[in-house]
């Protein structure tokens, strides 16, 4: 199983701290939620740390030298808004199928889940998005 | 046997009226010859007295009368060729007028080095016709491939349907339906591929304008998109037959990536063979290059860590629910279609940002490359399936192509000797 340790420390697992876990349900829907997550760092992923392409994804990152923030929607502290935000993401991307994660927001602003995010590193338009929100220097 | 006679004779000439000529020792070897073989004409019939006749005007016969007349008579002559000495200054032969011996019998002298450059000239143009010998071959096999492969499928989906008694895949055959499905329009779109790829050559050389070339080139890009799409359909059935490439030839299956061909390591084939580009065009390709190196070292990880994730699941420890263990396997192996897609996502994508970096005659020229060099992948495959082998199986192939290849050795010692 994956272990949020076991990655190394070149990014920021979020889930436990004043993140996903500590906001708890009455105030708020999913998508405002994740988007005031979303606008907190420069690279957001959401993950679930069980998901490989997760963290392949992460790897990506990390190779390029980012130091994304990322939430593992299946360790929130409150299980119901992990998965409340899971769906609310799969909405945001268009995903018809259960398989929406990983979905990576930068500068804000929606990237998309891992095809988009190949796609937008392919055609040279990731990395400037990522100099522009300060994750990345030359 | 007896056309080469005269050249030898010939020799014979040079290596009497020469001293310390270069042919003298090729000379002295072939007096031996020469004169044995004189002596073979005796027994022999009167046509082999005629040849052997015909050509005496490169052999010195003690006996002028001996050979006027054997010229005249053209028949049946003395046996006295025996008493011939070939190493006699007898010029005043009679030339017959023979076309194969003009250009050897002229008055002057041909030396070994025009000789060694006549045989290399025979070398070059043999050489040159194995080429395309070979070449014809391969296009041939390359057909022929396609056309195997196609019934191949046509016959597994024909069985199949026979025997198909719904939901089991595997079911009388080696291949899924799915796979077989596959399989087939596979071979539909090389077929296709090497009509776009005349397409793309006849629109270069013909100097099309840049508008029509760009249909030329945005059709084969979609023609790539069509791959891919089939892929992703099959993925979600049958994601094992595309990743362990059964659907490619053995040598692209060696070097097969996530079920496809590694982007990386295109760019890296094509960087050289794409040569004129502008700076802005260089800097481009070489950054698609990184950036497809760094997704695909991602999605190796990726996949390296299912498989981790995978052989923990199923892997030793006490087993407490079998069914659950199995169940949660299977939902890993489910994540391999995931990556399978977005390997052909990548690839997809390098291909279009190809498209976009290069102008349109360059772009056309760029897919022409790639389409040749898998096309030749593919004949590869072919001849290493049917190269000789010292197994039981010998091929009717294998034989043709030994003695193509080997037609080359022989003929150099052959032309040593001289």
């Amino acid at each position: 199983m994956y272990q949020t340790e076991s990655w190394g420390s070149p990014y920021v697992p979020a889930s436990g701290r004043n993140g996903v876990g500590s906001y708890s349900g009455g105030g708020g829907d999913p998508f405002e939620r994740i988007e005031r997550l979303a606008a907190e760092s420069a690279v957001v992923i959401f993950s679930i740390s069980s998901c490989c392409m997760c963290h392949a994804i992460k790897r990506l990152f990390c190779g390029m030298g980012v130091n994304p923030t990322v939430y593992e929607l299946d360790q929130a502290g409150d299980p119901i808004a992990g998965k409340e935000m899971e769906l609310a993401l799969m909405r945001l991307i268009g995903a018809s199928s259960a398989a929406a994660l990983p979905v990576v927001f930068v500068g804000g602003k929606l990237v998309g889940a891992m095809d988009r995010v190949m796609a937008s590193h392919i055609n040279g338009t990731l990395v400037p998005l990522l100099k522009d929100a300060g994750a990345l220097w030359l | 046997m007896f056309p080469s006679w005269p050249m030898r004779f010939h020799h014979q000439q040079q290596g009497s009226s020469r001293s310390g000529g270069e042919s003298t020792d090729s000379g002295s070897g072939v007096n031996t010859i020469s004169s044995k073989a004189e002596a073979n004409i005796e027994p022999e019939s009167p046509i082999s007295r005629k040849a052997a006749s015909s050509s005496s005007d490169h052999y010195h016969f003690q006996h002028h009368q001996m050979d006027q007349l054997a010229v005249s008579n053209g028949g049946a002559g003395p046996s006295s060729s025996s008493h011939h000495h070939i190493q006699q200054q007898n010029q005043s032969a009679d030339k017959p007028p023979n076309e194969k011996r003009k250009g050897i019998s002229s008055e002057k002298p041909l030396d070994a080095k025009t000789l060694r450059r006549l045989a290399q000239n025979r070398e070059a143009a043999r050489k040159s016709r194995l080429r395309k010998k070979v070449q014809a071959y391969v296009q041939q096999l390359e057909t022929s491939r396609i056309k195997l492969s196609q019934l191949e499928q046509e016959l597994q989906r024909a069985r199949q349907q026979g025997l198909f008694l719904g939901g089991c895949s595997g079911a009388g055959g080696n291949l899924s339906s799915a796979a077989a499905m596959f399989d087939m329009e596979y071979a539909r779109w090389l077929e296709d591929d090497l009509r776009h790829m005349s397409e793309l050559r006849a629109g270069l050389h013909a100097h099309l304008s840049d508008s029509d070339l760009r249909i030329t080139v945005d059709r084969y890009i979609s023609h790539y998109d069509e791959i891919f799409r089939l892929k992703g359909v099959t993925a979600k059935s049958d994601v094992f037959h595309l990743i362990t490439g059964v659907w490619a030839t053995p040598a692209e299956r060696c070097f097969l990536w996530m079920g496809g061909f590694r982007p990386s390591e295109l760019i890296k084939m094509l960087i050289s063979q794409l040569d004129p580009l502008t700076e802005q065009q260089v800097m481009g390709i070489y950054s698609l290059q990184h950036s497809s190196q760094q997704a695909e070292e991602a999605l190796s990880q990726g996949l390296d860590q299912l498989q981790q994730s995978l052989v923990d699941t199923i892997a030793g420890g006490p087993v407490i629910d079998g069914m659950q263990q199995m169940a949660v396997a299977l939902g890993k192996l489910a994540n391999l279609e995931g990556f399978v897609r977005q390997a052909d996502n990548l690839r997809q994508q390098t291909l279009h940002q190809l498209r976009r970096i290069l102008t349109v005659r360059q772009a056309a020229r760029c897919f022409l490359v790639i389409g040749e060099y898998y096309g030749r992948l593919r004949a590869l495959s072919s001849l290493w399936a049917s190269r000789p082998r010292d197994t039981l199986m010998g091929d009717e192939n294998s034989c043709q192509t030994t003695t193509d290849l080997q037609m080359v050795q022989p003929s150099q010692s052959h032309f040593t000797n001289f």
